[in-house]
């Protein structure tokens, strides 16, 4: 009897001594798994969800075309033989074991992260599912197809510190830069790069057009100017739309992808640092100025918005956004409203209840002159900003639209 | 085969050879690349694909072009929803058809499927007012009876027939006391 106590103390000392280790191993993954949607990294390395993480997908940089690399676990292709070490200083320094990585990879921004987060991510690719997939050539023009090239742009460029808090401001608020800034890395598309292509700081969030829409400005002046609340905030990150509008382009992929997976508490500390605030915000009324139907806008507005958006600009559900309150319009310069006009939007399925209709591109449709009196209309009716925008300056917007088309698909 | 003419939205078509069992709703879609006539049932029953014909003696109809070969608009002279807002000289759409417009400003349609249907039927419905007013008390029955064989998967009903009533009581000569 006595040794049957024994033999079961021992047996049980065995079983716990590895699971132990284990649990912590898998809340290591699982921690990764969790940083790995923050950070987004599938849905730039992969273009067969089969092949998740195996990269392949290409980036067209002013400078040609980059492809992003296999990160699955195999060892021969993805970076299954990485050390700890290695990983870090890829994540930290843009330095791989083969060589310096494109700063299309995000390491500008993901050197803000914290040891135990580096080493949680690393636990987590070594778990993910190896993928036999050879990296593809680059396709960059001389000399930015050099990777020493990239030295010196770094020794510029880049400053590979960790994230530190911000001692004047909530945990709250600091959880929500080191999540923005860092995994998150918001900057890489919202913050205005300087010539050598690095993100301007001193401009930090303020936008930038990228592929024929501008990645809005996202300072707490501006988000806090245009009546976003904490819960807005949130739905749009989380659901792709709100009471403020929807995402389109570049956005939609982002939110499918990785923010609609953040817990309550890393998206609440998310929208306090957004809007550089840590209470609710109540919401602003809604602008709206009626309408002037001896404008000219008038007829375009109802002639071909009107039936989706409805005449009071009020949307319907499952079919269109509201204009009224909505942040797509109501910004200073006009590059997005002119940009879902000239473009459309794609059709937007949220769950099996829940989506927008395409909205049709008005390219070869509207006119500079109506594009120039529909933009104006729809800015004096639904916004406070001014509407005598002239077809001078429309034309220019829609130049640099098109250029940053042409320059997303060369 | 048969040796098709007529005019749609005031343009001449044709003469074009088509065959016998074409509908008139494939002939517009596939011959025309006139899409705006929207196919729902195929069997006469939505009114969906409603058109208008313009008779001679200055009277119109609504057909339905599912179950209505082409030949049977052979000479006619027919109207579509395309032809109802007026265009400039660039093809650009300057103003909506008092139908069109109060359909938008009673937000009346969601998807769009049954709304030429509805633009053509009104149409139709307004013109034969002018001919023949009806009184103010007969104007819930009048709508009903042209337009409810009309189907709106988005169950739009109430803001269409709203509407409809609106033009009817605000547009001069439609109604007598
Ligand atoms: S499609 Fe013609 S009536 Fe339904
Ligand atoms: S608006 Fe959708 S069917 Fe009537």
């Amino acid at each position: 009897m006595k040794m049957n106590v024994n033999i079961l103390k021992l047996s049980a000392l065995c079983l716990a001594l590895p699971l132990t280790a284990n649990a912590t191993q898998n809340d290591l993954v699982e921690q990764g798994k969790y940083l790995a949607k923050l950070g987004d990294c599938t849905a730039c390395h992969t273009i067969d969800e089969g092949q998740a993480n195996g990269g392949g997908l290409p980036f067209t940089t002013p400078f040609g075309i980059v492809y992003s690399t296999n990160i699955s676990s195999n060892k021969e292709f993805g970076i299954g033989h990485y050390s700890l070490e290695d990983f870090t200083d890829a994540m930290r320094g843009g330095v791989a074991p083969k060589g310096n990585l494109y700063p299309a990879m995000p390491y500008t921004s993901y050197h803000l992260l914290t040891d135990q987060d580096i080493e949680a991510l690393y636990r987590y690719f070594m778990s993910t599912k190896p993928v036999k997939q050879e990296n593809r050539d680059n396709d960059l023009m001389f000399p930015t197809n050099i990777r020493m090239g990239l030295k010196a742009w770094n020794l510029v460029n880049h400053d590979s510190k960790v994230f530190e808090a911000d001692a004047d401001k909530s945990e709250k608020w600091n959880r929500g830069s080191y999540i923005v800034n860092g995994l998150g890395h918001c900057g890489e598309c919202h913050t205005p790069r300087d010539a050598m292509f690095a993100m301007d700081q001193s401009r930090h969030f303020e936008g930038e057009l990228i592929g024929g829409a501008l990645a809005s400005n996202i300072t707490p002046k501006e988000l806090n100017r245009q009546g976003w609340t904490k819960q807005d905030l949130d739905d749009v990150l989380r659901k792709g739309y709100s009471r403020k509008g929807t995402v389109f382009a570049g956005m939609y992929p982002v939110v499918f992808h990785s923010f609609s997976h953040l817990t309550n508490d890393d998206m609440s500390a998310v929208t306090s640092y957004l809007l550089d605030n840590d209470g609710e915000i109540t919401a602003k009324s809604d602008t709206f100025n009626g309408h002037d139907k001896s404008d000219p806008g008038y007829d375009l507005y109802k002639g071909y918005c009107a039936g989706c958006h409805g005449i009071d600009g009020e949307g319907k559900p499952n079919v269109s956004p509201a204009l009224i309150a909505n942040a797509t319009i109501d910004k200073a310069v006009p590059i997005n409203t002119l940009s879902v006009m000239l473009n459309g939007v794609e059709e937007q399925r949220y769950s099996y209840t829940h989506g927008f209709y395409a909205m049709p591109s008005y390219r070869d449709t509207l006119s500079v002159k109506q594009l120039t009196e529909l933009t104006n209309y729809i800015r004096k009716v639904w916004t406070k900003q001014p509407s005598d925008l002239t077809e001078s300056q429309v034309q220019e917007w829609v130049d640099q639209i098109e250029d940053s088309i042409a320059d997303a698909a060369h | 085969m048969s040796i098709i003419s007529l005019s749609i939205n005031n343009k001449a078509i044709g003469p074009i050879e088509t065959s016998d069992d074409v509908m008139m709703i494939e002939f517009l879609h596939e011959h025309l690349n006139m899409t705006g006539t929207k196919f729902g049932c195929g069997v006469g029953v939505c009114h969906a694909c409603t058109v208008i014909i313009d008779n001679q003696d200055g009277t119109s109809e609504s057909v339905r072009t599912c179950i209505n070969g082409v030949s049977r608009f052979n000479g006619k002279k027919i109207r579509t929803v395309e032809g109802h807002a007026k265009a400039n000289e660039f093809g650009e759409i300057i103003k909506l058809s008092p139908v069109q417009e109060t359909f938008i400003e009673n937000f009346s349609f969601q998807c769009g499927w049954c709304t030429s249907g509805f633009v053509n039927e009104t149409t139709v419905l307004v013109e034969r007012l002018k001919l023949m007013p009806i009184r103010v008390s007969e104007i819930e029955t009048v709508i009903e009876k042209a337009l409810g064989d009309h189907v709106c998967r988005c169950t739009g009903y109430v803001k269409y027939y709203k509407a409809v009533k609106e033009l009817i009581l605000s547009t001069e000569g439609l109604t007598r006391p």
